[in-house]
């Protein structure tokens, strides 16, 4: 069977111009033509070779500039390969850049007649389309409205909803699956399904390593241009995630003071503490129900953790991250993150801190440790994690084996 | 668009249907962003449609008082004389204007995996067309009103206008490529149509220029089709047909030239954006 996508050694470099590289007429016209060419050349790619059966999901996985918005593109003939050959057998619809033939100032209705045949439909299909691509988005009561009274959320819907409904061969997908509410990505999800089953090949990037191993049927990991795994997802994710790992140890910097954590314990570099140190942990709370410092809770009570951080410069979308863990084995009983909450940070600079509030701790008794960090915004490594530094004892209902606890009761309804 | 043709034909459709479907496409792709400009542009707008007319009246007033009143040109029918010379001449002017700005005001488009790039410019002469097109009728009615006729040579108006589109296209072309590379094209486009605007007979007639600059004068190209239009619409007769067909012979040359830098240098937009 001929395969969907053939890349054969591809390779893309991008001119990084010095910074004083005429950037108008007129200083091109000063200095005469000197000045014009590139000073450097870096590759976004690298002799890049694979092929994908048709019908296949591939998710795409690799750090910010990797290569991986750029492969992408060079997939939809946007801009060419340096050297290599792309072949691709039929329609490429892309799941990239979703409002972007939207005008603020026009109806959602003839948005989504402008955004249709952007996105490569003829305007018979989009009349003949219409009424299910509104519902698809739930936007029947707004759809008359100007697009510029809709939320981010809404347009993003719609975008979404304009661009399922084409009939590509090929669909490329570029981090856009964190659309809307649950419910919508769950009916997105769905709907790429369905494209899976007609037999359409699926390219996604995703910087969630998670999403890749759930839906797609292989992985191909990318770094600085240069394709360094490729194949069943649950190996290549993992190999991703132990890399990332790596790449923290490698960032860590030595030369840093041991210092001692508001519990007592010494923070000391690459034992309990790993990262780049460019934004800091400077403390951690753990607040009981009554918002005291604790050290210990009931099993079913609130916990709230409160991190404090300091950073050296600007640190753009950094991901927080709080995890609960056995103390005897180190099994992480629950673990969750900002990016995992679909929370955006901004661009964080200076001291501040943040909060998170578990309303039920259901755990079984135990002596644990509660794991903080905070991340580089693609997860590509930490800037700071304290690991089993803050102990937490859980004082449950004992005789209770596994991992939870949670509120029980039996009843007995037998005749004695 | 040679792209999207071998995707079609992989599924299996004859050459013709693939063709014709593109056809199609590039039809509706191309309606669907004319409407979208003009909509917006008059949507923010509290006169709407009026400002096709009312920036041109308000120009044509001024001309009037000045070479009426305060200092004749001793043209006859001035009022409409100026109007035809001045909404062939707006035509052109804001499709340059905005044409160079086509690439580099819609990266997201660029960078969409199918978009034919090529439609950008073709869209900013079509929009300004329209406006033409919306002002056409008063422009008849005044010259109705003013040499009391209406001749029978404006059938032939679409095919000057067809030369006009060619020839701004394919200029238009040249400026969005050569924008992209030197975001300051702009600002020169701007001073250089100002001064074409004085080198074009919109508010005076051709003839008034002395002989001995008449060889470089008419070297303009807009020079030649400010004057068809005047022919056709007030005076009742045909152009000048060998200066015509010259001209589109020209402009077709000047087109394909065109639009071959613009492909060319296609796959760099997304890298200069």
């Amino acid at each position: 069977m001929n395969d969907a996508i053939i890349v054969e050694g591809i390779s893309k470099s991008f001119r990084r111009y010095s910074s004083d590289r005429p950037a108008s007429l007129k200083e091109a016209m000063l200095r005469g033509l000197i000045g014009l060419g590139a000073k450097e050349k870096f590759w976004a790619l690298r002799d890049v070779s694979f092929s994908i059966a048709p019908g296949k999901m591939v998710g795409v996985i690799g750090t910010n500039g990797a290569g991986k918005s750029t492969l992408l593109r060079l997939l939809g003939s946007v801009g060419k390969p340096d050297a290599g050959k792309i072949t691709v057998q039929g329609r490429i619809g892309a799941l990239l850049d979703l409002t972007s033939g939207f005008h603020p100032d026009l109806t959602g209705r003839e948005n989504v007649f402008v955004s249709g045949v952007i996105f490569g439909l003829t305007r018979r299909a989009v009349t003949e389309r219409f009424d299910e691509i509104v519902a698809f988005a739930g936007l029947e009561k707004f759809i008359d409205n100007p697009v510029r009274t809709y939320s981010t959320g809404m347009q993003m819907r719609l975008g979404f909803a304009v661009a399922i409904h084409t009939q590509p061969n090929i669909l490329l997908i570029d981090e856009v699956l964190a659309v809307g509410d649950l419910a919508f990505q769950q009916k997105c999800l769905e709907r790429i399904k369905q494209f899976k089953e007609r037999g359409c090949t699926i390219m996604l990037i995703s910087h969630d390593a998670s999403q890749v191993t759930q839906f797609c049927d292989e992985a191909i990991s990318l770094r600085a241009g240069k394709i360094v795994a490729h194949g069943k997802p649950e190996i290549v994710v993992g190999e991703y995630v132990a890399e990332m790992a790596d790449e923290t140890r490698r960032r860590t910097p030595l030369t840093q003071p041991v210092v001692v954590a508001p519990c007592g314990r010494e923070l000391r570099v690459n034992e309990n503490r790993f990262g780049s140190m460019e934004m800091k942990v400077s403390g951690v709370r753990l607040l009981d129900r009554e918002g005291l410092p604790a050290k210990e809770i009931c099993g079913g009570h609130p916990l709230t953790v409160g991190i404090e951080y300091e950073t050296t410069g600007a640190i753009s979308e950094p991901i927080f991250c709080v995890s609960v863990t056995r103390s005897h084995d180190g099994f992480v009983c629950y673990d969750t993150s900002t990016a995992a909450q679909g929370l955006a940070m901004p661009t964080l600079s200076g001291n501040g801190q943040i909060t998170l509030t578990i309303e039920r701790l259901d755990l079984a008794d135990g002596e644990y440790y509660v794991d903080v960090g905070i991340f580089e915004r693609e997860w590509a490594y930490a800037y700071d994690y304290h690991w089993h530094v803050y102990p937490l004892r859980i004082r449950a209902l004992r005789g209770n084996k596994g991992i939870i606890a949670p509120p029980q009761r039996w009843r007995f309804a037998g005749g004695i | 668009m040679i792209h999207a043709l071998s995707e079609r034909a992989a599924v299996g459709t004859s050459r013709k249907d693939i063709l014709l479907s593109q056809a199609v496409y590039l039809r509706d792709l191309l309606r669907e962003l004319v409407l979208r400009d003009i909509k917006v542009q008059y949507k923010s707008s509290l006169l709407g449609v009026a400002w096709s007319l009312l920036n041109p009246l308000f120009q044509l007033l001024v001309f009037v008082f000045l070479f009426r009143v305060v200092m004749p040109l001793g043209i006859s029918n001035y009022g409409a004389f100026a109007f035809s010379g001045m909404l062939a001449w707006s035509w052109f002017q804001l499709s340059m204007t905005q044409a160079t700005g086509a690439i580099t005001s819609h990266r997201e488009l660029i960078r969409r995996p199918g978009f034919p790039a090529a439609i950008l410019p073709v869209i900013t002469v079509t929009t300004n067309l329209m406006h033409l097109l919306f002002a056409l009728p008063l422009l008849l009615i005044f010259i109705f009103f003013s040499t009391g006729q209406l001749n029978v040579t404006i059938l032939a108006l679409p095919l000057v206008m067809m030369l006009q589109f060619i020839l701004t296209l394919s200029l238009a072309y040249v400026l969005a490529t050569a924008n992209v590379l030197f975001r300051d094209t702009q600002h020169l486009v701007g001073v250089f149509l100002q001064l074409l605007f004085y080198f074009t007979p919109v508010f005076y007639s051709a003839q008034q220029v002395p002989q001995k600059y008449q060889m470089l004068y008419q070297l303009n190209p807009m020079v030649h089709i400010v004057a068809a239009y005047r022919d056709l619409l007030l005076f009742g007769k045909m152009p000048n047909l060998m200066v015509m067909l010259f001209l589109a012979l020209a402009a077709s040359g000047l087109l394909i030239v065109g639009y071959r830098i613009f492909m060319h240098s296609r796959d760099r937009f997304v890298e200069e954006l």
